[in-house]
Formats: C-alpha cells, structure tokens, sequence
C-alpha cells in the first residue's frame, strides 16, 4: 500500500522521460489540427496505394495471359494451313479481349491521373502483351506493327463516350519487341526440329535486323534497353548457330537430326529465361 | 531485304526521336534545377544560424534573408512548369523530388520559427511556387518527406538552444545580467517536444506502403527518444519555465 503511494507521489512530483510525450498524445482530440491534416493525407495516400495495387493485380492478369498466348502460338504447325488460322483466330481474339477488358479497366483507372505515376504498375504486363502481339502479327504477316498504329488500340471510350488513352510508352513497346526476339529464337529451333531449314534464314534475318536497331541506337541510358539487348544478343548468335549448321552440315545429317546437333553445341549456353509458363 | 530495313525506319526511327526529345527536355529541367538548388544550399547555410545563434535579431534577419531566397526558388519552379510537358510530371519527377522535400522541410522551418505551427500543404506549395501551377505540383509525400526532415533538425535545434542556454544558466549563478529572452530559450524543447509529439501521432495515421517515406517515419521515433529525454533532463533540474514559476512561488 505505500508502496503504491510512493509511486503516485513520484509521478506527481517527479517528472519521467516520455511524459511530455504522453500528455501531448493524451491530450490529442479529432479537433486538432495536426490530426485534421493527417487524416486528409492518410485518405489521399490510401486511394493512391489502392490504385496502384489494382493497377498491378490488372497488369500480372495480363502478363500471364500474354504468355498463354505466346505458347498457343508457338504450338502453331505451319504445314496445316486450316489449324493455322485457327490458332491465329484464337490468338488474335484473345488478344483484342485483353484490350478490351484488362487495359480498359487500366485506362480507366488512370483517367484524370498522371499515367506516369503509376506506370511501373503495369510496364511489365504492358511489354509482355507487345510481345505476344508482335509474335502474333509475325507469325500472320511477317511484318510487326508500329508503335503509332499499336497505340491506337490503347484508346477507349468511358461511360460518357470521352476518349481516353492509355499511356503507352515507347520504351515499353521497344521493350517488348527486345522480349519478342526471345520468342523467335525459340521458334527458329522448334522450326528446325520440324525440318523447315527456309524459315530458320528468315527469322535469323528479322532477329538481325532488330538488332540492327538497337545497335544503331545514339543512346539509351535505361537499363532494361541494355540489359535487354545482351539477351537479345545471345538468342541471335544461337540462331546463327543453327544457320550455319544448316548452311554447312546440311548436306551431311538428315534434317531431323540437325536439332541433337545443335543442342549439343549449345550445351554450356542454355540460359532462356521463362519459356515455360 | 525489304523487310529488315522497314524495321530500323517504322520502329526505331520514332524510338529514337522520342529518346532526343527526352532528352533535351531533360537537359532544360536539369538547367532549371541547377539555379534551384543554389538557392537551397544559400538557404540551407542561412538556416543554420538557429543553431549558433541566441539572439532573437540575428534569427530574424536570417529569416528574412531565406524568404528572400525563397523568392528566387519560385521564379525558378515558374520555368519548370513551363519546361515539363502536361500531364507528365512524374516522368521527370526524379530531377527535382529530393530538392523539393529539401525546400518543403526549409519552409516548414520558417514558418515553425516565425508562428510556432505546422506548415499546411497549400502553405507550403505557395513559399515553393508550386500552388495553383498547370504542370507541376507540390507531391504530397515530397511534403511529408520534408516534415519529416524538420522533426530532425527541430531535435538537434533542442541541442544547440539548451545549450545556450545552459551557458547563461551557468552565467546566472555566478551572478551575472541574465537576457531573459534568452533565458525563455528552456520553453524551446517543450513547444518542439509538443510539435514532435503531434507530428509523430499524425503519421500514425497514415498507412505507409514499404517505401522510402516509411523509412524515413520509422527513424521519427528515435527523434521523439531524443527529445523526451532532453525535456526529462530539463525538468528534473526544474528548468522547465513551469517549474521555475513553482520555485519561484516557494
């Protein structure tokens, strides 16, 4: 009992480290004015947070659903001209399904908002679906989109018919387009386990030519862009690879058998980043 | 070989025009920034005066020589908004983020020295010349970022201003002319401890992601420790000018 009395008495008289504190806090109500500010920010940062997070749950949905894409198409037999277009119809409704759903509910999202501010929430899905558009429009019509024509399916009408487009960036679209080489170097060795040497030339030549682009390129202080092109790099010099085995040992071992040549050459290279889904 | 060189001009030709594009407007907001933080770092060594500095004259020339700099540091936001092209402040946000939350942090000081309150954004906003701008805006966590760093300086303010202080206590008892406006210099932790004390509460409310503003809120804490010990230690001297008044009664 008067042990607990000398505690109140301390308390009382003698002041404790933390007590200005305590009392400051005690002493808060909803009326303060620190307080009002707070309470002001905590709701403009959560709505910003919320946003972003939806954002990115949007953006991973396409990311995985570009892939599935890229794997349907990599599935395509060339020689069957009906299962063919079959496969490029899925492929390219899929792909407008995409737009139509997961990139409007982005774009509508960020209307009245900086698209930049919340831009790496959706860069990765973004570049995955350039990738798998560009995998498509090559495998239909040996040719890629540019980015004008691209963006153009980026724009969409809200509730009051207002147009509103979706921020797509040209980093983004070169981006995806470093990403698409992997998906023809992939296609080239598939292509040759299939026994079609002509289409390997030709793709190792696109392949070339993207990377002609890059090399002529004055400057890119951005990462991904050379990170991206090493990769790039690699998968055209594998394609090389298979070239020049067609070109010189293409006389010597059946066609079936070129692709156990070459995979044993490439042994001690074998680095394809996410090929499987 | 139609093709491969369709490639090159269709896609990497407007690729490239876009990087120089960027580029050159980069090379304005650099230029724009280089003028803006002159005037910070001028500010910044203005500023530090509180810390050395008891007399009320001196402050408040310093005070005023700052809100003349601050001057300068509108008319240098007054070309970024021009400079920065609509709707694409965050792309280039990385030139001036940090320098912002050293301006916002600066204002903060000004007004807790000349009123004795937290600056409000608009307040803020306004000392930057970022209020009411077409482009460019005062980014809620550059404000908090900045409130943030005043916490800090305002405890090691604590310091320097119980220091002082402590001089002139030691002065009176060997019985020489105290200032008593220096002397009230012991009411200084109190008020900041006060601040603090608010500004921590206030920053609970928030739910902060895992990004640099949590970590800087998570080392608010130890400013708060710090602070409550300096008022710990003034107090149990009977320092405090409440306890002064109570010794004076007895």
């Amino acid at each position: 009992m008067s042990k607990s009395k000398g505690n109140y008495r301390s308390k009382r008289n003698k002041p404790t480290v933390g007590q200005q504190a305590k009392e400051v806090l005690e002493s808060l109500d909803e009326n303060n004015r620190v307080i009002k500010l707070f309470r002001a920010f905590a709701v403009e940062l959560d709505d910003k947070h919320d946003r972003h997070e939806r954002i990115v749950k949007l953006g991973r949905d396409i990311t995985i659903e570009a892939k599935r894409i890229i794997f349907l198409l990599h599935n395509i037999s060339t020689d069957i001209e009906e299962k063919r277009n079959s496969v490029l119809e899925e492929a390219k409704s899929r792909l407008s399904t995409l737009c139509s759903t997961n990139f409007k509910a982005i774009a509508l999202e960020l209307r009245r908002h900086d698209g930049y501010l919340y831009h790496r929430a959706f860069t990765a899905g973004m570049q995955e679906f350039i990738e798998a558009l560009c995998f498509y429009q090559y495998i239909k019509q040996d040719s890629i989109g540019n980015w004008v024509d691209i963006n153009r399916s980026f724009q969409f009408e809200d509730e009051d018919q207002q147009k509103i487009q979706l921020l797509f960036t040209q980093y983004d679209f070169i981006l995806g387009i470093a990403d698409f080489t992997g998906e023809l170097m992939r296609k080239c060795i598939n292509t040759l386990g299939s026994g079609n040497v002509s289409d390997c030339f030709k793709l190792c030549n696109f392949v070339r030519a993207i990377n002609t682009g890059f090399l002529g390129l004055s400057y890119s202080g951005n990462r991904e862009v050379s990170r991206k092109t090493h990769v790039l790099r690699q998968s055209l010099a594998k394609m090389e690879l298979v070239c020049y085995n067609i070109q010189i040992r293409g006389s010597e071992v059946p066609k079936h058998m070129l692709l156990s040549v070459i995979e044993s050459q490439e042994a001690d290279n074998n680095d394809d980043e996410g090929f499987c889904i | 070989m139609a093709e491969p060189t369709k490639v090159i001009t269709e896609i990497f030709g407007p690729f490239q025009d876009s990087i120089n594009a960027e580029q050159d407007i980069r090379e304005l907001i650099r230029s724009i920034m280089k003028d803006v933080e002159k005037s910070l770092r001028e500010t910044v060594i203005a500023m530090q005066v509180i810390h050395s500095e008891v007399n009320c004259e001196y402050i408040h020339h310093s005070l005023l020589k700052a809100r003349s700099l601050f001057e300068e540091v509108q008319k240098g936001f007054d070309e970024l908004d021009k400079t920065v092209p609509p709707g694409q402040y965050y792309r280039y946000n990385d030139h001036w983020r940090f320098s912002t939350q050293r301006l916002c942090f600066l204002a903060a000081l000004i007004v807790f020295l000349e009123k004795g309150f937290l600056i409000d954004q608009v307040t803020a906003a306004q000392m930057l010349g970022l209020h009411d701008k077409e482009n460019i805006h005062l980014d809620l966590e550059d404000y908090l970022h900045g409130l943030l760093n005043l916490a800090s300086e305002l405890v090691s303010f604590v310091f320097s201003c119980s220091r002082g202080a402590l001089c002139i206590h030691i002065y009176a008892q060997a019985r020489f002319a105290v200032n008593s406006v220096t002397l009230g210099d012991y009411s200084r932790p109190l008020q900041i401890s006060k601040f603090v004390a608010e500004l921590n509460a206030g920053f609970r409310l928030l739910n902060l992601k895992n990004d640099s503003l949590r970590k800087r809120f998570d080392a608010l804490k130890y400013d708060v420790k710090k602070i409550e010990e300096v008022v710990y230690d003034i107090s149990i001297r009977g320092l405090t000018p409440k306890a002064s008044a109570e010794d004076a009664a007895d």
